[in-house]
């Protein structure tokens, strides 16, 4: 199971939980799992042509436009982190 | 740093832009001036706000309703800014005068409440070789990073182009925290003079504040091969009012 770090303006779908566990051989399984227990989650990630353009998906400290993308394969103790847009201040 | 040394002797030939007088732009600019920047340009066309005065350090109650950037000024010089060192620029950092502001000055700091001055500031500050401080705070969050004049990486290789529609977090109704904007700023000072003072060592670092857990992360960004702005197949070649025509997320 991957660890998945929630930010801030996500935890409204995890029911504020910071990281959650999901199972998955790659991050697109990731998320769907993620989606199956967080309804709304996917959405906030993907759209039809993949990441979301302010969102950045990261697998340790690697970039997964760097990796496969969504393919990327992970392992058991892979910790995937979000890293959505913001602007405020 | 101390009251004379070689780098405070350094910063007082240096200059800075800060692009928004608020939460982020407020404990930037405290930090410049007293560390002895030369020159330092602020840019807002606010007025102070009740709700600003939790987070917005310059400000007291005697400023609401009062123009920003002379009450900021006014804070800034009893705290010891050098004499003739601030200049006020009374607008929004826009597509008219990004490049200009951008030119005049040795960093660019942003902290924009809103996408499309964020990446007004990124083209504007590469078209024009600048270092730019990309800072935001949302809530419990946030994230500071730092750009060479050359990009690669840069603010469109993270982010690549503004959210449309629907898809644009909402920090109208987010709300943040006095501290965690104030750790932000100061994060951001310290990249601002980092750059100032010849580190580039800083240069496409992203740092990623989470006021819940208290951690921050580290990442060091790589270039987006195909990036619009910086990379060898950029087509940003100059400031388009379209390219930034989205709602603004006042917070």
């Amino acid at each position: 199971m991957a660890t998945v770090r929630i930010p801030t303006p996500l935890r409204t779908l995890t029911g504020g939980e910071d990281q959650v566990q999901a199972a998955g051989d790659t991050v697109k399984d990731v998320i769907e799992n993620l989606e199956k227990n967080h309804p709304g989650i996917r959405e906030r990630l993907l759209d039809d042509k993949g990441v979301r353009r302010f969102v950045n998906i990261y697998v340790g400290d690697e970039d997964i436009r760097f990796l496969d993308g969504l393919a990327t394969a992970l392992k058991a103790t892979d910790e995937i982190s979000i890293v959505p847009a913001i602007a405020g201040g | 740093m101390s009251t004379s040394s070689p780098e405070r002797d350094a910063l007082q030939q240096r200059s800075a832009l800060v692009v928004g007088v608020g939460g982020l732009g407020c404990p930037v600019a405290l930090a410049l001036v007293e560390a002895g920047i030369g020159r330092l340009v602020l840019c807002d066309d606010d007025l102070v706000d009740a709700t600003n005065l939790h987070r917005q350090i310059l400000f007291s109650e005697a400023d609401v309703g009062t123009d920003k950037l002379l009450a900021a000024e006014r804070e800034l010089y009893r705290l010891g800014a050098r004499p003739g060192s601030i200049e006020l620029v009374r607008s929004r950092f826009l597509p008219d005068n990004a490049r200009d502001l951008a030119r005049s000055v040795d960093v660019v700091i942003e902290g924009a409440d809103n996408f499309a001055t964020k990446f007004l500031c990124a083209d504007a500050c590469f078209l024009e070789g600048r270092p730019v401080v990309h800072g935001a705070a949302v809530r419990l969050r946030a994230t500071v990073l730092c750009v060479a004049p050359s990009g690669a990486p840069c603010y469109r290789c993270l982010f690549e182009d503004l959210p449309r529609g629907a898809a644009a977090p909402n920090c109208a109704e987010a709300g943040v925290l006095g501290p965690i904007v104030g750790f932000a700023g100061a994060l951001m000072a310290d990249r601002a003079l980092s750059v100032l003072l010849g580190d580039t060592r800083v240069f496409g670092n992203l740092v990623s504040f989470d006021g819940k857990t208290d951690r921050a992360r580290e990442l060091t960004l790589s270039a987006r091969p195909r990036c619009a702005l910086c990379s060898a197949e950029r087509n940003i070649e100059s400031i388009s009012y379209d390219r930034y025509t989205a709602a603004s997320c006042a917070a």
